[in-house]
């Protein structure tokens, strides 16, 4: 009987309880003031990220560079790749300078019939040691060869157009 | 009746969709509308601080830390429950961490004096009803699962998951907070 009435009253004092119940005091500076400092921090925090990714891609990128640098270092010096760019470097530089002395001599006569023949046949050469240099990009005494052969052309053209008599 | 039925039914509606906008505003992060949802549930807050600290100070810090920590949070609230049933479950596990951070846990569950200095501050409390007088005195952990079981509706298995401890320990506080309230209240 006791316990009925303990739990009856124990119910109806709890259902007597007020849901809500206010402060003493504002507690809303203080929590205007923490989330104030939480955002400061907050920003802090992505501008100090940013900043650290930043310095990582800085660091990365350099370090990929080194990478990449040291990688063609310890590559052989005439390399597949490093021969062929060079022989085909050397071929344009040639042609150009070939063209120019050509339309710079165009209206000049030249002193010997056979000089294109001549021409023609370096230029075969050329040919012949450009082919022999694919299968082999790594030899020196072939790219010498080349620019031999390059430097011969060149002199013929201005052997036979400018002699050296008339450019006293 | 059935007229004034719909109007009351329009109204909480209207409520729905304000309380709905205002929420929505605080996910998008204004301030102000923050402030008002403060001062819309500051109240169902600190009083539920206040029945699991038993303490003034203690429930001011508590409902300060549950909006401080609502503000990270409310992105989480989906709309799949009222708010205010959700706000009450985060209030009452921030308050139960700010308790075990603010006090050593283990002190605070066998630290009677603690009770007892809270019984004496709520019996100078005039605004305190005879019922939260005594559960003000029970100890620490007896008091908060009364609170939640017996108050708030809260499963023992939801209580023992918030408070780290196995069921049986949550019906055990719930029996112990009985019995003391059963002699205080003059019934043995």
């Amino acid at each position: 009987m006791n316990n009925t009435n303990f739990e009856k009253d124990l119910r109806a004092q709890i259902n007597a309880l007020s849901n809500e119940k206010q402060p003493e005091r504002d507690l809303w500076a203080g929590i205007e003031v923490a989330l104030t400092e939480e955002t400061g921090a907050n920003q802090q925090i992505t501008k100090t990220s940013s900043e650290s990714r930043f310095k990582m891609i800085a660091i990365a990128a350099s370090f990929a560079l080194v990478c990449v640098l040291s990688w063609y270092s310890l590559q052989p010096a005439t390399g597949q790749i490093t021969g062929q760019d060079l022989v085909a470097a050397l071929s344009s530089q040639h042609e150009a300078q070939k063209d120019a002395l050509l339309v710079k001599f165009q209206d000049q006569p030249a002193l010997t019939e056979n000089w294109q023949k001549q021409l023609s046949e370096l230029d075969e050469a050329a040919d012949a040691i450009k082919a022999a240099l694919k299968q082999d990009p790594n030899n020196i005494a072939l790219l010498k060869m080349l620019q031999n052969v390059h430097q011969q052309q060149i002199d013929l053209i201005e052997r036979v157009h400018s002699p050296k008599w008339r450019q006293i | 009746m059935n007229t004034h039925g719909n109007v009351v039914s329009a109204q909480r509606t209207f409520e729905d969709k304000s309380e709905r906008d205002l929420i929505t505003a605080v996910q998008q992060g204004d301030k102000n509308a923050y402030q008002r949802l403060y001062q819309t549930y500051i109240g169902q807050v600190y009083g539920l601080c206040y029945r699991l600290t038993s303490d003034k100070s203690l429930a001011e810090d508590a409902a300060q830390e549950v909006f401080i920590q609502l503000w990270r949070k409310i992105g989480n609230y989906k709309g799949d429950s009222k708010f205010s049933t959700w706000l009450h479950t985060v209030t009452s596990n921030i308050t139960i961490s700010y308790l075990r951070k603010q006090r050593g846990w283990v002190k605070r569950m066998f630290n009677i004096e603690d009770s007892e200095a809270n019984y004496y501050a709520a019996e100078e409390s005039t605004d305190l009803s005879e019922l939260e007088r005594h559960v003000a005195r029970l100890p620490e952990r007896a008091r908060i699962v009364f609170v939640l079981h017996a108050i708030e509706g809260y499963r023992h298995e939801d209580i023992a998951s918030m408070m780290n401890m196995a069921v049986g320990s949550s019906k055990a506080q719930f029996h112990r907070a009985k019995q003391l309230l059963k002699e205080w209240m003059g019934y043995e």
